[in-house]
């Protein structure tokens, strides 16, 4: 029986030590957020937090992330106004809209470590989440756009 | 590693079975009943701590198993043994013994019957402890650890290698049997963290080579060793880390897990950390690092992050090469980076490979076990994980990946790397 | 793609698809609709219930008494915010409130006539219509509204949601609360005013697409995502060659270790979709992919297992060598030969384009039960439900009257979703376990495998010069594995001489530039058709003849002493067959030259570069001669003489599309296409190896990441012609635009995509 926190929740699961934590979102605990693309780590569809780093859960077996903080896109912001995803909807980043779970879970993590982030920083950490319908110019707009807003809420609260 | 001592205990049976007979036998002490349940209460919560700084549970507790109840599985090439049973139960585990038994096992490796233990269990590390400490760790056990009935299951070593008093030998060619001395010259502190690391710790049993025979090589004390699957690296002055270990490296890496520096406590060592050493009081780590970053002669006041060595690490990462010529680097581009890259300055929680140990092991089984198998949330730093590429890249993909960290981080390349990440792959997996 | 044959040719015309697409249609109201349907906007994609009665103008929508409008969308949602597009449409003309639309992607039920979403057509073909369903509308609202106030029609005004008159305001809810069943013939449609398109206020304006939100913050409902109770998970196995291979045997007791094996199938398949195939049923996808790896099988391999890229280029070279085979299309004067004969010079040159995977993001998957009612409900996102249904009954051995398509969110479409063989493999399995609902997610490298790719193709073009070196005939030969032949060949008009042709393959050739006579020649590449199943890829046969044709301008241009620009400028005479004679083409040529002239403005045509460095320009015209889509690219490119590395530094599209409904998804659209034309001429490309794809998943294939996006800038032409399609044109003259550069930068022709660095190496080696 597997045991973590899932967006704040507590959760177990009961599931082969070896399945991938993807598998337990999505089947197991009904979150579909969290998409499935490549099955290898290369394609950055299924990232999660897990302990507020972005983690490619499709290569995570479940019994790695026992008593571990989980957070998926469901849970980044209580009412889907992460300034990354207010930024994304602003933008109009999504098209097909199946990778951009992966994209803003890693914009996220990108965003916690390196607060105001150059073209050749999205670049690097964001060089694992493909977009097949290459969303890419938004998606590099709206990091930055969120990391301004970021900034200047924190100018305001620090003012 | 046991491949190696077993070995020695065989060339030792054949050097000198005649010889060491006498020597080697040792009475059995009689089995008690154990009455004393009196021990005050700080003896028992020492005994507990000691017992954890010694991670004894991480060798007597299979993965998932009841506690200290033995049957840990240890694979080699000569087949599988089990730990044993060292809970309180009469009948299966330890609690017949007496304290003069256990003492006994503790500084010597026989056991209550008389029988030697294999030298995967460190007596001789052990020995360095004073009367109190062992005592402590009895009390501890006799009156606070559960008593599990479960029979040791039977060593996979064939004859003749399976007879114990071989081992008698190779104790006195090769065990230290010295206790611990105080070094005079050097500080209260020092001398606290070397009878730490010597005795109840044990670091010297994986981070000292060991020679043919198995026995550590006391005169390359720390200088780094092949353990279950995984080199541990050199702690002294030979070390090939770029960026110089100081006490307050040593300190963040055996207190978080990690030092941004050099690298996560992952394999054998994440246990030590995590579930051995984080037992012991803040000065005792304190102490232990100040050891440690005194045997590697560093300069506690340089400051890494402005090292040049560092920073010219952080700068190569902005200038890669192209990913539709260097394969290596596009893997690492596609399937490491997101979380390896790190901006003008190195944050935690990102480690930069191209500085990490593993990088500059002369040997690429760190790296490439922590590829295959990654960092569980209760390795490296805590509740964070790295995944595990085993079946998700080739032996090519890692090979490619592997040799370019090592070309970026400014190495010679690993020679047969592409043999050596399939061996890697396909030796024993050790739970840890 | 989406050139149609002609009228009285075999099979549904264009013109048939708008026939089965009228504004009219009949409503029946939709108990069953709300449970099949879509809401890209709501939680989990729920249809909300109508408030009251509700009042349907014609098929496309229906009004509540609230007045909250549910816009009914038959095109499969995959990226291009087609419902928000023709949502704006319906609700200009109408004139409601925005606030009031909701969009609903519908189920394949046969009163929406034809379904397929593919061709850039959606919008093209969906202006008319659901401009005459909201004139209709609008229509009954007003007469409505003018009975109750006793005054005549003229006198009163649609606006945002109200009639409005002297006398008062109505809302469309309380005149739909009051009880509207006005219905309309499609004559009368016919003859309903429209707004002019200089009064549109909606069509053009800037808009949050309705379906942004839910994703990103993973509400959005994919076709993997669905689920139903009692559900179990299958896995395929795929045999050693697409057609052919035989189970001989298979063991599965490895495979029974695994917890929640159940069982492995064979199946039987009538369709033919998926032969030689065994699926793997577990109690979970992890179980079931887990257990397929452990099924030994053992085949009797299909003939292509040695058919490898090279064979399928030496074939086409081969194929097109012979001059009796294939289709000639008409272009006019085609006899070339006697010009050929007397030309002063002539150049000649071959172009190859490798095979290249859809590589979508979200892995095929189809889950497949009997309801209640004895329906077969099919769950998974499609493209083409109208060319699946026929596939599934086959299959089934159902009517299809009995089978119906369920829609979700497609996580990528990209023409891969056109062929709906992956619907198969569930179908089948949930058949021979008697209904049960069978949930199929197929892992990376199935779904890469089984892709219908875009087949790699050759050309060999050919021009003719007088004396002056004015350009007086030009040839075009292309071979390819045609999709269309495969999969609808109903749609494959016939030639000059007879022969039916896949038009999908080959337009582009038929361009727009006036060069004399002109002979254009397509061949079908049999052992392509036979080793895989080729398949429609974002901008199809335009992908490859644009790469050709536009390589071959700038070759011709240095080969005439021109400047590579006013070449094709010359050549873009609006007369005759190139002034272009459909609504949506008026113009032509002339249109053409625009958006390449708006390019070199871009990106500044002329200007001196650095060393190794130059610009490069082509034009195209999207799809086909009878939906253009003018578009120009103009690349700034720096070539690193060391490495081969071809660095596109600047990527500018101009393009003219006429009316832009949905101007932030358009550009989306254009710089998404722009990317995969830079990905597909530079990052991405398989080959196949004895039978297969050489690669099955990103660790070995490589479309562009964003490390690797260069600035990207795309304008539009402002116009008020018809609007054509934007989802794959913009992909069609970026590899030639950087093709043209390189040379400009250094010197070396590349004829072949994608172009890796080692091919510029040998290239410059050789030069």
């Amino acid at each position: 029986m597997a045991k973590f926190i899932l967006n704040g929740k507590p959760m177990t699961a009961d599931v082969e030590s070896d399945t991938p934590l993807l598998w337990v979102i999505r089947d197991e605990l009904d979150m579909t957020g969290t998409k499935f693309g490549c099955g290898i780590g290369t394609c950055g569809a299924c990232t999660v937090h897990v302990g507020g780093r972005a983690t490619r859960s499709c290569i995570t077996p479940i019994s790695s992330v026992e008593g571990a903080e989980i957070t998926t896109i469901e849970g980044l912001s209580e009412k889907g106004d992460h300034p990354l995803q207010i930024s994304w909807q602003k933008l109009q980043v999504p098209q097909c809209g199946y990778c951009q779970s992966g994209q803003i879970m890693q914009a996220a993590a990108l965003l916690k470590d390196i607060p105001e982030p150059s073209d050749k920083d999205i670049d690097a950490v964001m060089g694992g989440n493909l977009c097949r319908c290459m969303t890419y110019v938004r998606i590099r707009g709206a990091i930055h756009e969120a990391a301004n807003a970021i900034k200047e809420n924190n100018d305001e609260q620090n003012a | 590693m046991l491949k190696r001592i077993v070995y020695g205990v065989c060339g030792a049976a054949i050097v000198g079975l005649g010889i060491f007979s006498i020597y080697a036998w040792h009475p059995a002490i009689d089995p008690v009943v154990p009455t004393q349940t009196d021990y005050s209460p700080q003896v028992i919560e020492q005994g507990k701590i000691l017992a954890a700084a010694g991670y004894c549970s991480t060798c007597h507790t299979p993965p998932g198993g009841t506690a200290y109840a033995g049957n840990y599985e240890m694979h080699t090439d000569f087949g599988t043994i089990y730990s044993s049973n060292i809970t309180p139960d009469l009948e299966t585990g330890i609690g017949g013994w007496s304290q003069a038994a256990f003492a006994r096992a503790m500084r010597t490796g026989v056991s209550r019957d008389g029988h030697h233990l294999l030298p995967a269990f460190p007596f001789e590390h052990f020995n360095k402890m004073t009367d109190d400490d062992i005592n402590a760790i009895y009390a501890y056990i006799m009156t606070s650890v559960p008593a599990v009935n479960q029979v040791k299951k039977d060593n996979g070593i064939p004859f003749p290698l399976n007879i114990r008093w071989f081992q008698a030998g190779w104790k006195l060619l090769f065990a230290d049997t010295q206790a611990f001395e105080v070094n005079s010259k050097q500080s209260a502190e020092w001398n606290r963290g070397a009878y730490l690391a010597e005795g109840i710790a044990h670091c010297g049993a994986c981070h000292t080579p060991r020679n043919a025979l198995g026995g550590e090589k006391y005169d390359q004390m720390y200088q780094g060793a092949a353990i279950d699957g995984w080199i541990a690296p050199s702690l002294t002055s030979t070390s090939t880390s770029p960026i110089p270990w100081r006490a307050q490296d040593f300190y963040e890496y055996l207190t978080t897990g990690n030092s941004p520096y050099h690298g996560s406590a992952a394999g054998p060592m994440a246990p030590v950390m995590h579930k051995g050493l984080s037992a012991l009081p803040d000065s005792d780590i304190e102490a232990i690092s100040g050891y440690f970053a005194e045997i590697a002669r560093t300069n506690n006041t340089d400051d890494p992050d402005s090292s040049s060595t560092l920073q010219a690490a952080i700068a190569a990462q902005h200038q890669q090469p192209d990913q539709r010529i260097d394969e290596g680097a596009r893997l690492y581009a596609t399937a490491c980076q997101a979380c390896h890259y790190n901006s003008d300055q190195l944050v935690k929680g990102r480690p930069l490979i191209t500085i990490g140990s593993a990088t500059h092991l002369n040997d690429p089984t760190n790296l490439i076990n922590v590829i295959l198998d990654g960092v569980r949330s209760d390795q490296g730093i805590s509740g964070v994980v790295m995944p595990g590429f085993r079946d998700a890249l080739s032996d090519e993909d890692i090979t490619a990946i592997a040799a370019y960290l090592r070309q970026a981080a400014g190495e010679n390349t690993w020679p047969k790397l592409q043999q050596q990440v399939g061996e890697i792959r396909n030796q024993p997996r050790f739970e840890h | 793609m989406s050139r149609m044959p002609k009228r009285g040719s075999a099979g549904i015309t264009r013109r048939g698809f708008l026939i089965a697409m009228t504004a009219v249609g009949v409503s029946f109201g939709f108990p069953r609709h709300l449970m099949a349907a879509m809401d890209p906007a709501s939680p989990d994609g729920k249809v909300l219930p109508s408030e009251g009665d509700i009042y349907e103008p014609s098929l496309w929508y229906s009004i509540d008494t609230a007045g909250k409008i549910k816009v009914n969308i038959m095109r499969s949602e995959m990226g291009q915010h087609v419902g928000t597009a023709i949502a704006r449409i319906l609700a200009d003309e109408l004139e409601a409130s925005w606030d009031d639309i909701e969009i609903i992607h519908v189920d394949s039920d046969p009163r929406w006539g034809y379904m397929v979403t593919g061709g850039s057509w959606s919008i093209s073909q969906s202006w008319p219509v659901y401009r005459q369903a909201g004139a209709a509308g609008r229509t009954a609202l007003i007469e409505a509204a003018a009975k109750k106030w006793g005054i005549a029609a003229k006198d009163c005004k649609a606006s945002n949601g109200k009639i409005i008159s002297s006398k008062g305001e109505l809302s469309y809810g309380e005149l739909v609360t009051m009880g509207l069943t006005r219905q309309f013939t499609e004559e009368e449609l016919k003859t309903l005013p429209l707004k002019p398109n200089a009064d549109l206020k909606l069509v053009g304006q800037q808009v949050t697409s309705l379906d942004i939100a839910n994703k990103t913050n993973g509400k959005t409902i994919f076709g993997i995502d669905a689920k139903v109770d009692g559900m179990v998970y299958a896995n395929p196995i795929l045999p050693p060659t697409r057609y052919g291979s035989k189970v001989v045997k298979f063991d599965d007791s490895a495979a029974k270790a695994v917890k929640g094996y159940q069982q492995t199938i064979v199946l039987d398949d009538a369709s033919g979709s998926v032969p030689g195939w065994l699926m793997v049923i577990a109690s979970s996808f992890n179980a079931a992919q887990k257990a397929s790896k452990l099924v030994k099988v053992t085949w009797d391999a299909g003939k292509t297992a040695n058919v490898s890229e090279a064979d399928i280029i030496a074939h086409g070279k081969q194929l097109l060598g012979d001059q009796t085979k294939g289709s000639i299309l008409d272009t006019g004067n085609t006899d070339t030969g006697p010009v050929f004969a007397s030309a002063k010079s002539t150049i000649a040159e071959e172009y190859i384009t490798s095979t290249v995977l859809h590589a979508q993001m979200e892995p095929l998957n189809a889950l497949v039960f009997k309801n209640q009612d004895g329906i077969w409900e099919v769950h998974s996102g499609c493209q083409w439900q109208s060319l699946t249904l026929p596939v599934l009954a086959t299959a089934l051995g159902e009517e299809e009257a009995n089978i119906v398509i369920r829609s979700y969110m497609l996580g990528g479409g990209f023409g891969r979703r056109l062929n709906g063989d992956y619907t198969i493999p569930a179908a089948l399995t949930s058949k021979a376990l008697g209904g049960k609902p069978v949930k199929m997610v197929m892992i990376r490298p199935q779904d890469m495998l089984f892709d219908s790719a875009r087949s790699a193709s050759v050309q060999q073009l050919k021009m003719a010069f007088d004396d002056k070196k004015a350009v007086t005939a030009m040839e075009h030969h292309a071979t390819a594995g045609w999709p269309t032949q495969v999969l609808a060949p109903g749609f494959m008009p016939k030639g000059t001489n007879g022969e039916p042709f896949d038009p999908f393959s080959i337009a582009g050739a038929d361009h727009w530039y006036t060069v004399g006579a002109q002979k254009v020649r397509a061949v079908s590449n049999d052992l392509a058709i036979a080793t895989f199943r080729p398949g429609w890829l974002r901008s199809v046969g335009p992908g490859w003849t644009g790469w050709a044709v536009e390589s071959f301008m700038d070759e011709a241009a240095h080969h005439a002493g021109k400047d590579p620009l006013q070449f094709r400028l010359d050549m873009l005479i609006a007369e005759g067959r190139n002034a272009g004679s459909t609504p949506v083409a008026e113009g032509g040529a002339a249109r053409q030259a625009a958006v390449l002239k708006k390019a070199a403005e871009m990106i500044g045509w002329g200007t001196p570069q650095a060393k190794d460095t130059a610009l490069g320009i082509a034009s195209t015209f999207g799809q086909e001669r009878d939906m253009p889509t003018w578009v120009s690219c103009a690349v700034q490119v720096h070539v690193d003489k060391s490495n081969g590395i071809v660095n596109v530094q600047k990527l500018y599209i101009a393009i003219d599309a006429g009316i832009i409904v949905d101007p932030n998804g358009a550009e989306a659209q254009c710089q998404g296409a722009a990317l995969w034309g830079l990905s597909m001429a530079l990052y991405e490309g398989t080959e196949l190896l004895n039978g297969q794809y050489k690669d099955s998943n990103f660790d070995t294939y490589t479309p562009l990441r964003l490390g690797q996006t260069p600035e990207v800038k795309i304008e539009f032409i402002p116009s008020k012609m018809p609007p054509s399609g934007l989802g794959e044109p913009a992909v069609t003259p970026v590899a030639p635009a950087i093709a043209n550069a390189i040379y400009n930068a250094v010197g070396v022709r590349l004829r072949k995509i994608p172009m890796k660095p080692s091919d510029v190496k040998n290239a410059l080696t050789k030069a």
